[in-house]
């Protein structure tokens, strides 16, 4: 029974050591709100989205690590690479000796903000997953940077460029728009999505109303009753969107009844261009403007 | 013939171990995704105003991940030897009742329900899974239980279909949440490495060594009560306290390694296996060296899931069945004739 005692004990004064010496030793707590970030010098970005804007404020000297998925602008593939999106390897973001790492906010990325701001490093989280979120970032990127001036011609031009279309637009019908997300099995985007913005400020609306799910798996069925208009497919893998059109269509005659089949109004856009919420929000507004209103803006 | 095992052989078989292990870590800590110079980590300063990335790397990602893996491998090695035994199955591992899907639940309500705060240090992630395993744990004792007193199939059966229950809901939640809350969870769900801070290292390394201890000290009883139940009690050993005992203190351990990293599979499973195929199923020695062996082999495999797909990462637990697997196998064709103990 002793050796139990013994143990207990132990296991007690471990613990209490150990408490004792984190708290001598503890790291400096960081704050949130440094006070001078006048311009970082070495940036590193862990999101493809954030990438294009960093190059958007003409930052393009000041970064020195993206991630692997971070291809666009061309130039962003030359930099140094710090592991994916999905698992950024903190190993290779403190190699590129960054003064800030931008980041969006969610789990995989807040772990990654916890565990660099315990050894120092100084992180900016946006949370952007609407287009308001978007511009928001915008600034709060411009301001870590002393590029406020940038920031603010970026978000003029986008909602100058969004205002117009929305007045060339507004006598026109709003298609009914499916938005696929993955064929097989079916997920479409649902109206708690910034897809769904994007399609409203294109000039369409969503086919499927409310759901659940932000991407809802659907049936056969739930399309056919949508009465949709118009299918909307962005690419998925990088390459030849012709041969996801082809599939795309083999696939959709079997619903030879959906107007959007009967009338052959499905696209395969650049999924790149329509799934980050970065500099080229327009552009993609405007791609998939272009399947709405064919007629109205011309292919 | 079989030597008996004396307290100098024991004493030696584990020092010796415990150096390989240490070799094992430090040789791993000189392998990563990016190059560093040892003389500029030990010798450049580490102060704030020249910032030393080699030192940085080394002392704050490096090392305390492996003194992690390490930590994390002997808790799942330890806990995977006492299941076996006290089961008496030789499929039985540290899930096996309910542990996995039981923090899995814990840690995709914290995600889902988007709670922020930290306990300790630690984040809700953790803290749930945590609880989770230990709640359910509880719950498939509690049911174990009412199904009879040694029945260790009774026990097995209801850890068997919690599991599935708790991982029904699991998809289910995972079916309507945010796709990028989902994919934060599936990375956990197959093993997450990061370093941790200092204290979160101490704590989870106190509370698996005092676990590997106490499981130490029931081991001559886990020797008698592997040869069954009704033996052991004949020999004047109380089965139910030691059940009990070997239960929970192996839940809290394993509870302890998921919520430092996830779930990780099959070191719990195969390590065991593979030290009592070489030295023998003596408890008193299969313990200490599986748990040896277990933080050796995650220590390597975290290694691998670190540099392989450079400068991405694997989960760990792709590495640790991917090269566990193949590697039991041989062992398991090599050693059985000798050793017989399937048969």
């Amino acid at each position: 029974m002793r050796k139990w005692w013994f143990l207990c004990v132990f296991l007690v004064l471990w613990h209490l050591l150990g408490y004792a010496l984190a708290r001598r030793s503890g790291p400096a707590q960081w704050t949130d709100a440094k006070p001078d970030r006048s311009g970082a010098q070495r940036i590193v970005s862990v999101a493809p989205n954030l990438t294009e804007l960093l190059y958007a404020l003409d930052l393009d000297e000041a970064i020195v690590g993206v991630t692997l998925d971070s291809d666009y602008p061309p130039a962003a593939t030359e930099k140094a690479k710090v592991g994916t999106f999905w698992q950024p390897s903190i190993e290779a973001i403190i190699a590129c000796k960054p003064d800030l790492v931008v980041t969006l906010a969610f789990q995989q990325h807040k772990s990654l903000v916890a565990r660099l701001r315990r050894m120092g490093y100084d992180c900016l989280t946006t949370d952007i997953w609407t287009v308001d979120d978007l511009f928001a970032g915008i600034e709060a990127l411009g301001r870590a940077t002393a590029r406020e001036a940038q920031a603010e011609q970026l978000i003029a031009g986008i909602t100058a460029k969004t205002r117009r279309l929305r007045e060339i637009l507004q006598d026109q019908d709003r298609p009914r728009v499916l938005w696929v997300v993955q064929r097989e099995p079916l997920r479409v985007a649902g109206q708690n999505t910034f897809i769904n913005e994007l399609i409203e400020l294109a000039g369409g609306q969503n086919a499927i109303g409310p759901t659940l799910h932000k991407y809802p798996p659907i049936g056969a069925e739930q399309v056919i009753a949508a009465d949709v208009q118009v299918i909307i497919e962005p690419t998925m893998v990088k390459g030849d969107p012709s041969r996801q059109r082809d599939q795309a269509l083999a696939h959709w005659h079997r619903l030879p009844t959906v107007p959007a089949v009967a009338d052959g109004r499905i696209y395969v856009i650049d999924g790149d261009v329509v799934s980050r919420l970065g500099p080229r929000l327009y552009q993609g507004i405007e791609t998939i403007a272009q399947c709405l209103h064919p007629d109205v803006l011309g292919e | 013939m079989p030597r008996l095992l004396s307290p100098k052989i024991l004493f030696l078989r584990i020092a010796a171990a415990a150096l390989l292990l240490f070799l094992t870590m430090l040789l791993c800590s000189l392998v990563g995704t990016e190059e560093i110079s040892l003389r500029t980590a030990l010798t450049g300063s580490a102060d704030a105003l020249s910032p030393n990335p080699d030192f940085e790397i080394l002392m704050h990602v490096r090392v305390p991940r492996i003194i992690l893996a390490a930590i994390v491998g002997a808790a799942l090695a330890g806990a995977g030897v006492t299941f076996q035994a006290v089961l008496r199955n030789p499929l039985a591992d540290p899930y096996i009742l309910g542990i996995s899907s039981g923090a899995g639940l814990g840690a995709m309500l914290a995600v889902i329900s988007g709670v922020n705060w930290t306990l300790w240090g630690r984040s809700p992630i953790a803290v749930f899974a945590f609880a989770g395993a230990l709640g359910t744990v509880w719950l498939v004792w509690m049911i174990g239980r009412v199904t009879g007193k040694f029945h260790v199939t009774g026990l097995l059966l209801a850890g068997v279909v919690v599991n599935a229950c708790f991982s029904a809901v699991i998809m289910f939640l995972t079916s309507i949440a945010k796709s990028q809350d989902v994919y934060a969870t599936i990375f956990w769900l197959m093993g997450n490495m990061n370093e941790e801070d200092f204290f979160v290292l101490w704590a989870g390394a106190g509370a698996v060594g005092a676990g590997l201890v106490a499981l130490f000290f029931i081991s001559p009883q886990l020797n008698a009560i592997s040869f069954g139940a009704t033996d052991a009690q004949s020999i004047g050993i109380d089965v139910r306290r030691t059940q009990f005992l070997a239960f929970a203190i192996s839940a809290f351990i394993t509870a302890v390694a998921v919520s430092l990293s996830g779930l990780i599979g099959f070191v719990g499973l195969i390590v065991p296996h593979a030290v009592r195929l070489v030295l023998g199923p003596d408890h008193r020695q299969l313990l200490p060296l599986s748990s040896l062996v277990g933080a050796m082999f995650l220590v390597a495999a975290d290694t691998v899931a670190r540099v392989v797909v450079a400068p991405a990462q694997l989960p760990v637990g792709v590495i640790t069945a991917m090269v566990g697997g193949p590697f039991f196998l041989i062992l398991l064709m090599r050693y059985n004739k000798k050793v017989g103990w399937l048969t």
